[in-house]
């Protein structure tokens, strides 16, 4: 067989999973092509215009540390900074920016141009070319074929998309662009059991039909905090977005004319993310709220197109206009780009091992909302995953993974694999039992060793990181050991403050659990010099450790006491049919999933915990001899 | 159902007894059956009794008559073919067959293994596997049928709403730390707070139940002590209704402890009878006055025989000042020698209970029996009289309720909501640790430990 083109690793899909995969892919040393549809769409964010949220904006941070780019484009594209849930604990904070929709993409298409070993393809890609059960190249419809031995496929919404407005539905991977069909037709080839899924997004409006005075302005952040460990300061003028509400109105219309939403007609079948719910969702799902929030939020610097957060709606677009009329201050808005929603095929992620490898076909990759997620993040981490490993494996090193006890993306990574999806699956903090360890502040302690040690992590990077680790920990041992006493001046000025007595003399560490006193207080208690050498966010990173490190502590003992056998190895001469008492059903649950360790045959689904038992009296039993 | 190896065992207790019961339990059990049987064409239809002879395995003498019951798969205790065998209970014939089955390649069960592959297959939870164990152990009625209803699932079920309160708070916790871009109820945490204490008293009274879970399961140690001759070894006969204790005339004829168990409205009480106390020369009876001491130091309960018939010796004094350091009541036998006058002795009383008695004609016996279990008994009952009889599950649900306890604490701190979740998830946890969802797998095995064989 004759190829155009040798490459190492193909990437099918240039969307937030399918660049993080090429970069780190090429970064890791690997020729890599990315191949897309659309070479000016590269990085589009089909939806929302906006990075990050809440544990989704972890997902960026740990990428960031890890040596991905998610981070670096948003913090230098971003026009609205914001820290979310700030009156909450540190641990279930996280930033969130809204981007500049166009400058994103520009900032990623140069990003990717910038990288040595990545080539950039445009095409549509029909078919996977295989030969002995492993991937050995793609054919594009334009009947180039190109080879390589690992393909990462990150094909998004588009793989058998069908957009849904009122009663009319069209084949499409996102509105205005093709969808990819012939594709979905040779996964199922293949045998891979695929599914439906459906999201949806609101009408865009022109910003110069908005009355603005009749919403609530919500102002960037004063202080931005990045996602990028390595970026400074934020350069993008920052903009402000505006709260809005629908009213009754509003909802007497979208249910007087529900049977024209396909999702209430029938019509649509895939299942979307009860989270992200429709304007026609929240309207029937919670009759007894009279209101729904709404955001209105610029697109970027350049436009006058503006995202109606919070009214993602199917109805028919004449329809979307009439009711958007009946927001207050949207009297007289224009909708530029009507809203739609949109179903497309994923495959089950249970077929997926933690490197992202298909368990079919060797140095098959899959990533991103293929694997019935949601979200650029979820996207994006998954397609960092997966070109390290397409990388790894061309290069014969050993797969890299990471742990849910360590980091959102193992979370996520090990809920895919173990236990698939019934609807869009997306990030929440709780989804994590050791979210207290996992802030987003900590990202880089967490994760940069392995980015250093897959070469993803530059010198420079390395060194900052190293800097900030000596930070942290020398400005721990200064607030555990500093002690303000009675005879300090400041002493009483700060129990006035307080309102209590502080004892005959307390620490800085003690003084910042105290209700009422902010990271910043302790800042300015610094002295003069150390002020200069440390930063606020030093600061906060060191007094969340401190605020979070008993807790952490006795979820430790008490998580050690249940997974305290984890970390046994199943030896690969264990037959688990030879197990006495294992019933066959609990046999074929672990030969399905070959278990490398006793904790990941605790997290197969369906096993019993006598099953459990005999499995791991059976390994003890095998230590002892 | 099972992969691998067929197991036996004598279900029944080793011994002479006039039916002894062989479990045969695995893939093989029908095959090895038929082969014990020299009857390759027994083919018995499940869950019915068959009679067959059994023969010796060379020789071919007929060794017995057996009845013969086949439990198909996953019908059956393990969820396993299982055959069990009712032969006459002969210790060396029940041996010869098991052997024969050994030979035949059986294994011989390990201790609680055949809970195990029911626990294994489904077919039991573990509370329910607890309960087995128990109502094997029951001494009582009443011990019985606690541990019938947690065989029935019972305790799964009592838990199932309290799993279902904690999420019911876990869930608005946890969506108003995700979803802050949406407006939230503002009393949330005053809400919150008064749904916390009111599960945190439903798992504390659920926990309190097992002082009376434990007499039920422990039972109850009651000692008699008395100056001598007052009756106390009459009373305790008329307890037992039994002549065991030998009592005489003589003053300090019973020297050394008796102790038996009766059963007082379904709890096990173990009456210890003692050696009246005096200060005697007599090293033996010393002896015995000395165990009378530590007796009445271990009981739960104490009941003073006072001679109701005779004034108060300086000696009753004694006994009464020992005894109320623990909790005590007091007899006043004889009733049939003279009336009694209560009124003498409620003044020493400090405000214990006080029955009149006789041994001779069983009088007041039965209210005696009463008050020994009154204060003990079953009041503090959950809804529906259920109650915890497992030291395990009890630990558990302290925890559980102290998890909440700190987690409401922190929410009226004003603590953010991820470190109020903590410890609510840690009572989910505790909570599941009791049906064995998320045991820890040593906590299993220290279960299975206090299985025996057969089981």
């Amino acid at each position: 067989m004759s190829f155009d083109e040798v490459f190492d690793v193909i990437v099918i899909g240039a969307g937030h999973a399918g660049c993080e995969a090429a970069s780190a892919s090429a970064r890791i040393g690997t020729q890599t092509a990315l191949v897309t549809l659309n070479l000016d769409m590269i990085g589009q964010m089909s939806c929302n215009p906006a990075v990050g949220g809440i544990a989704k904006g972890n997902l960026v941070r740990e990428i960031d540390a890890l040596g991905g780019i998610m981070g670096h484009v948003i913090d230098r594209t971003g026009i609205q900074f914001r820290l979310l849930n700030r009156s909450r604990g540190p641990a279930v904070q996280a930033p969130r920016a809204q981007a500049d929709r166009a400058l994103y993409r520009t900032e990623m298409r140069r990003t990717l141009e910038a990288t040595p070993n990545l080539h950039l393809r445009q095409g549509l890609v029909i078919d996977f070319i295989i030969e002995n059960g492993s991937v050995i190249g793609v054919e594009l419809q334009d009947t180039r074929r190109l080879r390589a031995d690992a393909v990462v496929v990150a094909t998004g919404t588009f793989l058998n998309g069908l957009i849904h407005t009122g009663r009319r539905t069209y084949t499409a991977g996102r509105a205005g662009e093709p969808a990819s069909i012939e594709l979905a037709e040779s996964l199922k080839h293949l045998g891979f059991p695929v599914g439906r899924l459906k999201t949806g997004t609101p009408p865009r409006l022109d910003g110069r039909t908005i009355d603005w005075d009749a919403f609530e302005p919500q102002p960037a952040d004063e202080r931005p905090v990045p996602f990028s460990f390595a970026t400074e300061t934020i350069e993008q003028p920052q903009i402000t977005c505006f709260i809005g509400y629908t009213n009754e109105g509003v909802h007497d219309s979208i249910r007087s004319n529900i049977n024209e939403s396909p999702l209430y007609s029938g019509q649509i079948k895939g299942v979307g993310p009860r989270y992200c719910p429709s304007i026609e969702d929240k309207v029937v799902k919670f009759p007894d709220k009279s209101r729904h929030q709404l955001f209105l939020e610029p697109e970027g610097h350049d436009t006058y197109e503006v995202y109606l957060n919070g009214f993602s709606t199917s109805l028919p677009s004449e329809l979307q206009q009439e009711i958007v009329h009946k927001i207050p201050g949207l009297e007289e808005a224009k909708i530029i780009r009507p809203g739609y929603a949109i179903e497309y095929d994923f495959v089950d992620p249970r077929g997926l091992t933690p490197f992202l490898q298909t368990t079919k076909i060797r140095g098959l990759f899959f990533a991103g909302q293929l694997n019935g997620t949601t979200g650029y993040e979820e996207a994006a981490c998954q397609g960092f995953i997966a070109g390290v490993n397409a990388a790894l494996s061309v290069q014969g090193r050993e797969g890299f993974r990471l742990r849910r006890e360590e980091s959102y993306i193992g979370v996520l990574i090990d809920d895919l694999i173990n236990h698939g999806v019934d609807e869009p699956y997306r990030m929440f903090t709780s989804r994590a039992e050791h979210r207290l360890s996992l802030r987003h502040d900590t990202s880089d302690t967490r994760l940069s060793p392995y980015g250093r040690e897959l070469g993803l992590v530059g010198d420079s990077a390395w060194d900052r990181f190293n800097q900030r680790f000596d930070r942290i920990a020398r400005l721990k041992i200064y607030l555990e050991e500093t002690r303000l006493k009675r005879s300090d001046e400041r002493y009483y000025e700060l129990s006035n403050l307080l309102g209590r007595d502080l004892g005959d003399s307390v620490s800085l560490a003690q003084l910042s659990q105290y209700q009422n006193v902010d990271n910043e207080l302790i800042f300015r208690l610094l002295p003069g010099k150390m002020r200069s050498n440390f930063t606020i966010g030093d600061i906060e990173t060191t007094l969340a450790d401190i605020l979070y490190s008993g807790y952490i502590q006795s979820q430790r003992v008490n998580f050690e006491r249940i997974y305290q056998h984890d970390k046994l190895e199943i030896p690969q001469s264990l037959k688990f049919s030879q197990i006495s008492g294992l019933s066959r059903e609990m046999v074929e649950r672990l030969e399905r999933s070959q278990p490398q360790s006793f904790g990941q045959a605790r997290q197969i689904p369906g096993m019993t915990p006598a099953a459990l038992f005999l499995l791991l009296y059976q390994l003890k039993h095998a230590q002892a001899a | 159902m099972h992969a691998t190896d067929t197991i036996v065992a004598l279900s029944t207790p080793p011994g002479r007894s006039g039916i002894g019961v062989i479990r045969i339990s695995g893939p093989d059990a029908l095959a090895l059956t038929r082969s014990l049987l020299r009857d390759e064409s027994f083919k018995p239809e499940p869950q019915r009794v068959f009679l067959k002879p059994l023969r010796e395995l060379d020789g071919g003498e007929v060794l017995d008559q057996a009845l013969v019951t086949y439990f198909k798969s996953p019908r059956s205790f393990t969820g396993e073919d299982v055959v069990e065998l009712s032969c006459h209970g002969s210790p060396p014939l029940l041996l010869s067959i098991i052997d024969s089955l050994l030979y035949l390649g059986a294994r011989a069960a390990d201790a609680g293994e055949f809970t195990m592959r029911a626990l294994s297959s489904g077919r039991l939870n573990l509370t329910q596997a607890e309960a087995i164990r128990d109502l094997i152990d029951a001494q009582t009625h009443a011990a019985v049928r606690q541990a019938a209803r947690q065989l029935g699932g019972e305790l799964s079920a009592r838990l199932q709403p309290l799993k279902d309160s904690l999420l019911e708070i876990i869930v608005p916790l946890e969506s108003s730390l995700e979803f802050v871009e949406d407006d939230l109820p503002e009393d949330l945490a005053a809400q919150v707070s008064q749904k916390l204490s009111t599960l945190a008293e439903t798992v504390k009274s659920l926990a309190g139940t097992f002082r009376t879970g434990r007499l039920l399961k422990e039972g109850l140690h009651v000692t008699l002590a008395g100056r001598p001759n007052v009756g106390k070894s009459s009373i305790f006969n008329g307890l037992l209704r039994l002549e065991r204790a030998i009592v005489t005339e003589i003053p300090g004829t019973t020297r050394d402890t008796l102790s038996e168990v009766i059963d007082v409205e379904g709890v096990p009480v173990l009456i210890t009878d003692t050696a009246g106390v005096r200060t005697s020369s007599d090293k033996i009876e010393q002896l015995g006055v000395e165990r009378t001491r530590r007796a009445i130091v271990d009981a739960d309960l104490i009941v003073v025989v006072l001679d109701g018939s005779q004034p108060l010796a300086p000696e009753d004094l004694e006994v009464i000042e020992d005894a109320a350091q623990s909790r005590f009541i007091i007899a006043l036998n004889k009733n049939d020698l003279s009336a009694h006058d209560a009124d003498r002795v409620r003044d020493l009383s400090n405000g214990a209970t006080i029955l009149s008695v006789s041994a001779k004609t069983g009088a007041g016996l039965d209210s005696l029996c009463a008050a020994i279990v009154e204060p003990f008994s079953a009041h503090e009952t959950f809804a529906g009289n259920f109650i915890i009889t497992n030291a395990r599950h009890y630990d558990l649900l302290r925890r559980t309720e102290n998890a909440i306890l700190t987690s409401k604490d922190l929410l009226s701190r004003r603590a953010s909501e991820e470190l109020v979740l903590v410890g609510l998830y840690d009572a989910l946890r505790f909570l599941g640790e009791v049906t064995g969802e998320t045991t820890p797998e040593d906590v299993l095995s220290q279960i299975f430990s206090t299985f025996c064989i057969g089981k």
